[in-house]
């Protein structure tokens, strides 16, 4: 599990890198940049001509409103199919791949810091 | 016979036979990359026409009929047959290298068939040669699955031959060309083109089937069947209206399996599934400028559908798990493959400058332009919800989100070398996309990057990711668990063999009572008989042994009789 005193110098060096966002704060820091870009983007609907074929899109925020509802409410109407649907691993019996560890022989797991 | 060049799906055929020929190793290694290089410039500089003709059992079959729709097809599919194979350089199993061959090979020989037979003695090629990627696991699982698979594969072609039958008494043509629905032998060409592009309720083979694939035989699996299809469903039924809405329903429903799957490689089975709607409604639409978009969006989408796998496939290759509930952070050790993950969820997700911007627009700006306004609009809700499995959940749940404390190596050299071309070849179909539109089966008059076009794909996008954003830090967006969820498979894996065993039980239960009911009077009968004709009763003592004999002579005579009489 993660660990804050974990030696990082073997790690790739982009991956080093990329610990940022890791960083406490850093994922504050992520969504209020977005928020600021979604901001932008709102803002620009209503400069840019839309060339649109229906008139709602011609409203400059209607991809943004659109995106942001569709998506909340795909969300939660996934999470209600999964009460639906959602069934154990094991449902299928032994013969399911679901159930079986992927043939180690095809595999090359090596741990970085061995 | 006539012929004025070598058929491309040969020189596949020919490259598997040779690499039995040759040391497993690099020397076979780089035949696998050599053969899709050759072909590929062959189609390249293929002339227009029919170029082989043969004639079989008194058909004129023809095996090279090469146009632009075809060109296209062929090309993408020897690109992506390069770069699987690329991605296999590891591989050192002889199954999995001739069947990859021998698969890319039947999938070419398909899209140049300019007849229904050659079309389905490929289209059976791709369904035998194809089941070996997932046998190839050597697993229970592996194995059943691919008996699933091959029954529904090989059943599409057999309700294609009998299509091809009934047409053939119909027109008195074999030939494969567009064919208007209606008369029986049309619906079942059309029935088995659907089953192999996954329409909605004959789908599930392929989110049953891709995961249980080797780490390499998915991504070649992910290029070729359904794109086959698509591209059959192009030829043949180009502006059959019913293909816009069973489109829609295709980019619909997906994405809401996908969003609660935790198997990552079903979770891009299920994506899979959504892009081909959107290449179906294009069919449907039948335009022009439609049917380029189709032909477009099935070139970016094979190559990033192929990196997401390949970027998936590494990770299982190094963890030995494709499942999200098991992954988290990996960005830590393997950056690269992270990097090109996201490539490949950005041209997905048709972000401006990748590749799925450029080629989605074209059918979404025919199904407006048509004033089809809830296919459009259901469209849109569509490209948000693959930003929500594809975009989002495929890396961030594996490369980011929360610490798995796994630390595996970055992916082998071979891998991130073919992701890394995929990822590049994303970027510059999204970036400059006039070479792609000068290939497509007609001339291309459109410009992507207008200022509404891309304002309006990044307010859906950015704000979609905001709402996800919301969801995430509010605790509202399902967590991964592990769970298999319910879909069609279920019918013939749970409810059928269910209904035969009770079946089977109420009908021995039957006999059972039944045999017990007359147990008494037969077995009285034996014994009665038994107890006159047995060698203790009463009539064995006065049998003649010469009675026997007497008889014999008896029916030997007649039968001589009735011979000499007829």
């Amino acid at each position: 599990m993660s660990n804050h005193d974990e030696d990082t110098s073997n790690f790739p060096a982009l991956g080093r890198a990329l610990l940022w966002v890791n960083k406490p704060g850093s994922a504050t820091k992520i969504f209020w940049g977005l928020a600021a870009a979604c901001t932008v983007v709102f803002a620009a609907g209503f400069l840019v001509d839309m060339h649109g074929h229906f008139d709602v899109e011609n409203f400059g925020g209607f991809y943004a409103l659109y995106g942001f509802f569709m998506f909340t409410g795909l969300i939660l109407a996934a999470k209600g199919l999964r009460v639906l649907i959602k069934r154990p691993e094991d449902y299928y019996g032994d013969k399911a791949i679901d159930r079986e560890e992927y043939p180690a022989d095809q595999l090359e797991r090596l741990d970085h810091d061995e | 016979m006539m012929s004025e060049v070598f058929p491309t799906a040969f020189l596949f055929f020919a490259g598997a036979l040779a690499l039995l020929a040759l040391p497993q190793g690099r020397l076979r290694a780089g035949l696998l990359l050599a053969i899709p290089i050759a072909a590929a410039w062959q189609v390249w500089s293929l002339p227009e026409g029919g170029l082989w003709q043969v004639t079989f059992f008194g058909l004129e079959l023809e095996l090279m009929r090469v146009d632009r729709l075809a060109r296209v097809f062929a090309l993408i599919f020897t690109l992506a047959a390069f770069l699987g194979n690329l991605y296999a350089w590891h591989v050192r199993d002889a199954v999995q290298q001739v069947a990859a061959l021998l698969y890319a090979g039947a999938a070419i020989g398909a899209v140049f068939a300019g007849d229904l037979i050659t079309l389905f003695f490929y289209w059976e090629g791709t369904a035998i040669a194809s089941v070996f990627l997932i046998w190839a696991r050597r697993t229970e699982g592996a194995y059943h699955t691919g008996m699933r698979y091959l029954i529904v594969q090989i059943g599409s072609g057999v309700i294609l031959i009998a299509g091809a039958a009934l047409y053939y008494r119909e027109t008195g043509s074999l030939a494969f060309e567009t064919m208007t629905l209606g008369s029986p032998g049309t619906w079942l060409i059309f029935l088995s083109f659907g089953i192999k592009s996954a329409f909605p309720l004959l789908h599930n083979w392929l989110q049953d089937s891709y995961p249980a694939a080797t780490v390499t035989g998915t991504v070649i699996l992910s290029a070729f069947t359904t794109k086959l299809a698509i591209y059959a469903l192009a030829r043949g039924f180009a502006g059959t209206e019913i293909l816009i809405y069973i489109g829609v329903v295709m980019t619909l429903f997906p994405i809401f399996f996908a969003e609660i799957e935790n198997d990552l490689r079903r979770v891009l089975a299920y994506s899979l599934n959504n892009q081909l709607g959107f290449m179906v409604v294009g069919i449907g639409i039948g335009t022009e400028m439609a049917l380029n978009g189709t032909a477009a969006h099935a070139f970016a989408h094979i190559l990033y559908k192929a990196l997401l796998f390949m970027s998936v496939g590494a990770v299982l290759f190094r963890t030995g798990t494709s499942k999200a509930s098991e992954l988290g952070g990996l960005y830590r050790t393997m950056p690269k493959t992270a990097m090109f993950c996201l490539v490949g969820a950005a041209s997905i997700s048709a972000f401006p400058l990748f590749s799925g911007f450029v080629t989605k627009a074209l059918v979404l700006d025919e199904a407006a332009s048509a004033h089809y306004t809830w296919v459009w609009a259901a469209l849109v809700f569509a490209s948000a919800g693959v930003l929500s499995h594809s975009g989002i959940k495929i890396p961030f749940f594996t490369f980011f989100a929360h610490d798995s404390g796994l630390r595996p190596k970055e992916a082998p050299t071979h891998m991130l070398l073919a992701m890394g071309i995929t990822a590049a070849l994303c970027i510059l179909i999204g970036v400059y996309p006039a070479p792609l539109y000068a290939i497509l089966p007609y001339p291309v008059d459109f410009h992507p990057y207008s200022g509404g076009h891309v304002v309006g794909q990044l307010q859906l996008l950015l704000f979609a990711l905001l709402a996800f954003a919301v969801l995430m830090r509010t605790g509202i967006h399902p967590p991964e668990i592990r769970a298999v969820n319910l879909d069609t498979d279920w019918s013939y894996r749970k409810a059928g063999p269910w209904v035969l065993a009770r079946i089977s039980g109420l009908v021995s239960a039957i006999w059972g009572a039944v045999g017990g009911l007359f147990a008494g009077q037969i077995r009285a009968a034996i014994a009665g008989f038994y107890r006159s004709h047995g060698p203790e009763g009463r009539i064995a003592h006065i049998w003649p042994t010469g009675s026997m004999v007497l008889w014999l002579a008896i029916l030997l005579g007649v039968t001589l009789v009735v011979v000499y009489a007829a």
